[in-house]
């Protein structure tokens, strides 16, 4: 990213005259997919990520995603033409631009009607959106103090904070799903689910939501919504609400076909945009929505979309690159889908690769996995705790330069010589081989030098402090 | 890990800001007038832009800060996060905590706007009402023109858990506090009439739309006297424009927007809690792990995004201290100066202004001559778009209906039904008030009135 040097804007990516490059930036069609001759070269690819640190083994998209260079150029502009005349961008240029971006995404997930997709920060919002409206109907009465709501006990940590915040406190009751990890099929995972649902609807109760995730963050599984969505339907479930964080560019996404309620993905995960931004689906129904943004503005009450759209003077850049991202992605072979099915691929492969090389195992068949693969860690590193999962990693990452979140599966009783650390290893178009070689040997290293997990606790509880055990 | 591309003038966000201290400079390195053209270059050449009011501004080298703070992020967001988030925004919070004189860095919180700020403290208010704590018609007091996303916040989180509403008018044109305090005093009144309670107070520091001082040292001190449960200032244009000391003050929440007339980028604010029992209930309505932490720490972490804006405020302390007299020096200059364009204005169109200058911050309200007609919200909106389109000047404008039985001000043709909000700052100059007075002049004498411009 140059700096003009020119003496008035020292600064800024302008021209001569101050202008930004972009204004006729946006009269495009985003979603043609280029002739072979245009693709992306790995030149050019390796340009678009230039900016990651080079020195780490970034094997961890899943947690923060990652923005190619020419988006983060488009989002330059978009913040500059906030900052040039701010109340013409407000008054002109801002809800069209979101519009597009609605458009855009509608298409993408085969949702019926633009009005049903609403942009919004990232899932964490989208959850706090849905559970407040299910906290209203409690207070309201419209809920009987004790319905149930249903979640995955791998749910990701915000949203049980969510549950407990805007369930919980109203008076709902909340049940977990038991998971089994290491998973071998979706069987597994339906059985417990039916499991939860009886317990729900036990005592005369109704369960009121389901909170789904479309795939578990910590440990990673791609969970079968679309058989889940049914059950629900069959056991007169009133809402169902998927968390798909992770699902947009790494697996295909279809609301139609799935038939949640809700659901909601972060497009700077898997979808190349800077943080942050995702979208909230909320399928049309007869019955009239009581969604709200929990940032009220001028906009309350004309519809979940239009309040998201103004929640108040900010930066609203990261929303507006959807269409540039839609070039990013269709210059390569295949578009998103061809990307999402060579992550795939490739995460397998590395993940099969590390299991051989330390003798230890996936945590799931690899038809339940996305872009990401849990691999099991040897034994005889002791990992036995949370806070033992997070110090390796950080040990991984300040003497190792290799950046993968590690998950600690209990052992269950009777187990013998149980893996209990899995690290969560992802493929994105910017990774190489190089890079989980680095873990593996990093491993081998750590294995090889006969360090049990106690020996380097206690110099990594000398050096850091954690105070944050979350994995996105 | 330095960031590339520094600016040897800019305070480089080194990896360890805790040394930071923001240190007024010596006579001779003061800002001059080219360095302020050269920090606002990018504003678009042409328009007279006299609303900082509205969206506020950033200068081009506390926009470079930001870019490196993101691009960090990028570069290695695990490590970001683990390393370095939480100390950048202690360190933003414990500045701003000096700044506006509050005791504990755990009253301060960072959030995006003084919009998100009234979503926490209303709803902290909404829960009482739909968990029984507060009856059932219990009272909130508003002032008749707060601005219109905290009117909505009440309605969505107070009405809607069964709160009344009580709104006080303010007259306008305005001449001193003590109609200000009548009013207020009158308001609470019928708060407490038929033995409800007054449960919260929202009090606006400077008025948005039009925009005067309030002396909300004293009526929170009337709040005090009269058992209000709790009183929230809101300040969303005061910090860089009028004093803040939130100790005097004495509200239990005060929230004032950083990106108005403090320099930041869009966007940012703080939220001040005054440490009793009650700030430990407050929650961010974005629950994320650190549910329960404290609203600090809450606010702190809301899920995956963009925090670069709340980790700049070491970088515009910088800014504000390269002008003379720092932030105090540049609202003192701003109120004089805009002052000064207001009276300009007021004189060359035989009009007024909307209240003395001791209840001007950086914006005043200046009288638009009535033969313009301005008869609605509507036409002031379409006369605003009408001046952005064909004069290039940004500025927006307040309809004032005619009170029943009151005259109000008035110049040779009539009734002074439209104000306009002129704001001052640093990259002003008198050409950009000029340009206003003579596109008003011309509409004048062209025989201009709003009933002319489309649109129902």
């Amino acid at each position: 990213m140059a700096f003009h040097h020119h003496r008035r804007h020292r600064y800024l990516e302008l021209d001569e005259n101050g202008d930004t490059n972009n204004d006729n930036h946006h009269n495009h069609v985003p979603n043609k997919k280029p002739e072979v001759s245009s693709l992306i070269s790995d030149a050019e690819l390796r340009s678009e990520f230039a900016h990651n640190d080079q020195t780490v083994a970034r094997i961890n998209n899943g947690s923060f995603g990652s923005c190619p260079a020419s988006i983060i150029a488009a989002q330059h502009q978009w913040q500059l033409r906030f900052l040039r005349q701010p109340d013409a961008f407000y008054y002109n240029d801002l809800k069209p631009s979101i519009l597009r971006t609605r458009t855009v995404i509608k298409d993408l997930i085969n949702a019926d009607d633009v009005d049903e997709i609403s942009i919004v920060d990232n899932a964490t919002t989208a959850v706090a959106i849905v559970l407040q409206q299910t906290s209203r109907a409690f207070f309201e009465g419209k809920f009987r103090k004790g319905d149930a709501a249903v979640m995955l006990h791998y749910a990701y940590g915000a949203v049980k904070k969510s549950i407990e915040a805007y369930v919980s406190r109203a008076g709902g009751h909340v049940i977990e799903v038991k998971m089994p990890f290491p998973v071998n099929s979706n069987d597994e995972i339906i059985t417990e689910f039916r499991k939860a649902l009886e317990r729900g609807k036990s005592k005369g109760r109704k369960v009121r939501l389901a909170v789904i995730d479309h795939i578990t963050s910590m440990p990673s599984v791609v969970i079968p919504v679309k058989e889940l969505v049914k059950i629900c339907r069959d056991e007169g479930v009133d809402q169902i609400f998927v968390d798909a964080a992770h699902a947009i560019g790494a697996i295909k996404v279809d609301m139609k076909d799935i038939g949640a309620d809700f659901y909601t993905s972060n497009l700077h995960k898997w979808f190349f945009c800077p943080p942050s931004v995702a979208f909230l689906y909320c399928r049309k129904s007869d019955k009239q929505p009581d969604l709200h943004h929990p940032v009220v503005s001028h906009e309350y009450g004309n519809g979940l979309a239009m309040e998201s759209a103004w929640i108040g003077t900010r930066d609203y850049s990261a929303q507006l690159v959807v269409p540039e991202v839609m070039e990013f992605v269709n210059r390569f072979e295949g578009g998103i889908d061809g990307i999402r099915k060579r992550n795939h691929d490739k995460v397998v492969e590395m993940g099969e690769m590390l299991v051989k090389s330390w003798g230890t195992n996936l945590g799931s068949t690899p038809d339940m996995c996305s872009s990401m693969v849990m691999v099991g860690m040897p034994a005889c590193l002791g990992i036995s705790s949370d806070s033992d999962a997070l110090n390796l990693r950080t040990h991984l990452r300040d003497c190792f330069g290799v950046e993968v979140p590690i998950y600690y599966r209990a052992p269950k009783e009777g187990e013998v010589n149980p893996i209990t650390g899995y690290a969560r290893i992802s493929h994105q178009v910017y990774n190489r081989i190089d890079d989980y070689h680095k873990f593996r040997d990093a491993v081998n290293n750590l294995v090889n030098d006969g360090l049990t997990w106690d020996a380097v606790n206690n110099l990594v509880n000398d050096i850091v402090h954690i105070s944050r055990i979350e994995t996105l | 890990m330095d960031p590339p591309h520094e600016d040897p003038r800019v305070n480089g966000d080194h990896g360890n800001n805790s040394r930071h201290v923001p240190k007024k400079p010596k006579l001779s390195s003061f800002i001059t007038v080219s360095d302020i053209q050269e920090e606002f270059a990018h504003h678009q050449q042409g328009v007279a832009r006299i609303n900082n009011g509205s969206f506020g501004s950033c200068p081009a080298s506390v926009i470079a800060a930001q870019r490196r703070w993101q691009l960090r992020f990028l570069q290695q967001p695990d490590d970001f996060f683990f390393n370095h988030l939480q100390n950048g925004i202690i360190l933003s919070r414990t500045l701003i905590k000096n700044l506006i004189n509050a005791d504990f860095v755990e009253e301060v919180s960072m959030v995006d706007n003084a919009t998100t700020a009234s979503a926490i403290v209303l709803q902290h208010i909404g829960r009482g009402f739909a968990e029984g704590r507060f009856q059932k018609g219990d009272v909130v007091v508003m002032l008749h023109c707060a601005f219109q996303a905290v009117k909505k916040s009440i309605e969505a989180y107070v009405t809607r858990a069964g709160g009344s509403v009580i709104e006080v008018q303010l007259p306008f044109p305005i001449n001193s506090n003590d109609e200000i305090i009548a009013e207020f005093r009158k308001g609470l009144v019928k708060g407490k009439a038929n033995g409800r309670k007054v449960r919260l107070a929202i009090i606006d520091h400077i008025t948005s739309m039009p925009c005067v001082v309030i002396p909300v040292g004293e009526l929170v001190k009337i709040c005090r006297e009269e058992g209000v449960d709790h009183v929230f200032v809101d300040a969303a244009h005061a910090i860089g424009s009028v004093h803040v000391d939130v100790k005097e003050i004495g509200a239990d929440f005060y929230v004032s927007n950083l990106h108005k007339w403090f320099f930041c980028p869009p966007s940012v604010a703080f939220l001040y809690c005054r440490k009793t029992h009650i700030s430990s209930n407050l929650h961010h309505p974005v629950v994320s792990n650190e549910y329960g932490n404290g609203l600090a720490i809450e606010s702190a972490w809301i899920g995956t995004r963009d925090y670069s804006s709340q980790l700049i405020v070491p970088s515009v302390l910088d800014f504000v201290n390269r002008f003379e007299g720092g932030i105090e020096g540049i609202r003192k200059r701003n109120h004089d100066a805009v002052v000064e364009m207001g009276k300009m204005l007021a004189k060359a169109w035989e009009t007024n202004l909307g209240s003395p200058p001791d209840m001007c911050p950086g914006m005043i309200m200046v009288g638009l001559p009535a033969s313009l007609g301005i008869l609605s919200d509507f036409d002031a909106l379409k006369l605003r778009t009408h001046l952005r389109d064909h004069f290039s000047v940004e500025v927006p404008i307040h309809y004032q209906a005619p009170k029943d039985g009151e005259v109000g001000a008035t110049d040779v043709y009539g009734c002074i039904t439209g104000y306009a909000r002129i704001s001052h700052q640093v990259y002003n100059t008198v050409d950009d008030y000029l340009k206003f007075r003579d596109a008003i002049n011309q509409l004048v004498h062209g025989g201009f009135t709003c009933q002319m411009l489309p649109g129902k």
